[in-house]
């Protein structure tokens, strides 16, 4: 297999952390988007939550982001984990194209706390998203050749990413009664659409990336993004259920379809985290192998 | 749990792994060569680098080793042994960074003969 980084601890780290900067970069982008596209169909409580949901997440990424500075200067360092706080490593890291995305990131993070702010707080937080959704295409392989398709393709497949993880956590709570059901039935119209969005941008950062199919056997990126796909495929054989049989079933009041409903939605959660984590791992330590 | 897959998949691959980013990799001496002096230690990538810490290790521990690359992303990086080598096994480490913002790493290895 070609194309993987050796893997220490700091590696580990480094993994954990993007994939915590991940989650919460679409939990943030999503309960913004949620509360745009579910204002006048939503309680009250639920818009509540989701906005709740994207200013903890935001909080959680600017965290996230400072942490990983200093696990990116420790890395290049060669010193350990002392590296992380030299001002020249560190330095060196802002001069990257992580310095550039962490302003993007940073930026848009803080833009989402806007949604504290009454009435034209959301349209800084709907800025915001955008400039969170931008920071992923300032780093690592967006920035390869064509450049303005990939991050065009970037930017689509991380809002519909996270249009679908943000509304999880809302729609879980409002699976708790037959009332939800309506809610839960046009998420289901919308997703429809967003899930197809997710997944031609995603097939064509792939092929861009890999360049044919036989890459995807032996080297690390290709099982790794194999891997993610399998993955996906299972969150979206749930949320297929979910549409098709759950929904329907809440709907008419059926015994029990709220329970299984909220269990096949926490399966998503789950299953949205493995993906992230195969994410992370695949942008950390392998090599597209077009770069190869 | 996570930990230990990633860790064993390491080991498992990591002998094949030099250079991920930056295809280059002439370097001097060449990975692997027997020789019987070391003038110079240096290297080659097709994008500029941006090498941060190197050392050379021997049997008996770190060598010194002059830089005459800075830190400055370059093409070519070189280093000079403060003295002449000994000798025995060697094993040269580098970490940096590709001009992308990712952390790269990669060593070769050399024997200097009688």
């Amino acid at each position: 297999m070609t194309g993987l980084a050796p893997i220490d601890g700091l590696v580990v780290l480094a993994i954990l952390a993007k994939a915590i900067g991940y989650s919460a970069a679409l939990l943030a982008m999503g309960g913004v988007i949620f509360a745009f596209v579910f204002a006048k169909r939503a309680e009250a409580s639920v818009l509540r939550l989701a906005k709740r949901l994207a200013v903890g997440a935001a909080l959680v990424g600017l965290a996230v982001l400072a942490i990983r500075f200093g696990i990116r200067a420790a890395r290049i360092s060669g010193m350990g984990i002392e590296g992380a706080s030299d001002p020249m490593m560190l330095g060196f890291v802002w001069e990257s194209p992580l310095g550039t995305a962490a302003i993007w990131r940073g930026l848009g993070e803080v833009a989402i706390l806007a949604l504290l702010i009454p009435r034209f707080g959301r349209w800084i937080a709907l800025a915001g998203s955008l400039a969170v959704a931008i920071s992923f295409a300032q780093v690592g392989h967006a920035l390869g050749e064509p450049r303005a398709v990939l991050a065009v393709l970037f930017v689509l497949h991380l809002l519909a990413a996270a249009f679908w993880v943000g509304a999880l956590v809302p729609l879980r709570r409002v699976a708790r009664a037959p009332t939800g059901a309506d809610l839960l039935h046009h998420f289901g119209k919308v997703a429809a659409f967003s899930v197809a969005v997710l997944i031609v941008a995603g097939t064509l950062l792939a092929w861009l990336l890999s360049g044919s199919v036989i890459a995807m056997f032996g080297t690390g990126y290709g099982w790794a993004l194999l891997l993610k796909v399998a993955i996906v495929a299972v969150l979206l054989g749930f949320a297929a259920f979910n549409k098709v049989r759950l929904v329907p079933a809440l709907r008419a009041g059926n015994p029990g379809a709220a329970h299984a409903l909220r269990r096949s939605i926490s399966m998503e959660m789950l299953a949205v985290v493995l993906i992230l984590l195969a994410t992370a791992t695949l942008t950390s330590v392998t090599t597209p192998p077009i770069n190869l | 749990m996570i930990k230990q897959t990633l860790l064993g998949l390491a080991v498992v691959v990591a002998p094949t792994l030099a250079f991920a980013h930056s295809k280059s990799e002439a370097t001097t001496p060449a990975d692997g060569a027997t020789v019987t002096e070391v003038p110079e230690l240096a290297m080659r990538f097709d994008d500029p680098m941006r090498i941060i810490s190197v050392t050379l290790t021997s049997p008996d521990g770190d060598v010194e080793i002059e830089r005459e690359t800075g830190m400055d992303p370059a093409t070519e990086f070189r280093a000079l042994p403060s003295e002449e080598l000994p000798p025995g096994s060697y094993r040269f480490d580098w970490r940096g960074m590709a001009s992308d913002g990712h952390p790269m790493q990669g060593s070769f290895s050399f024997t200097v003969a009688e």
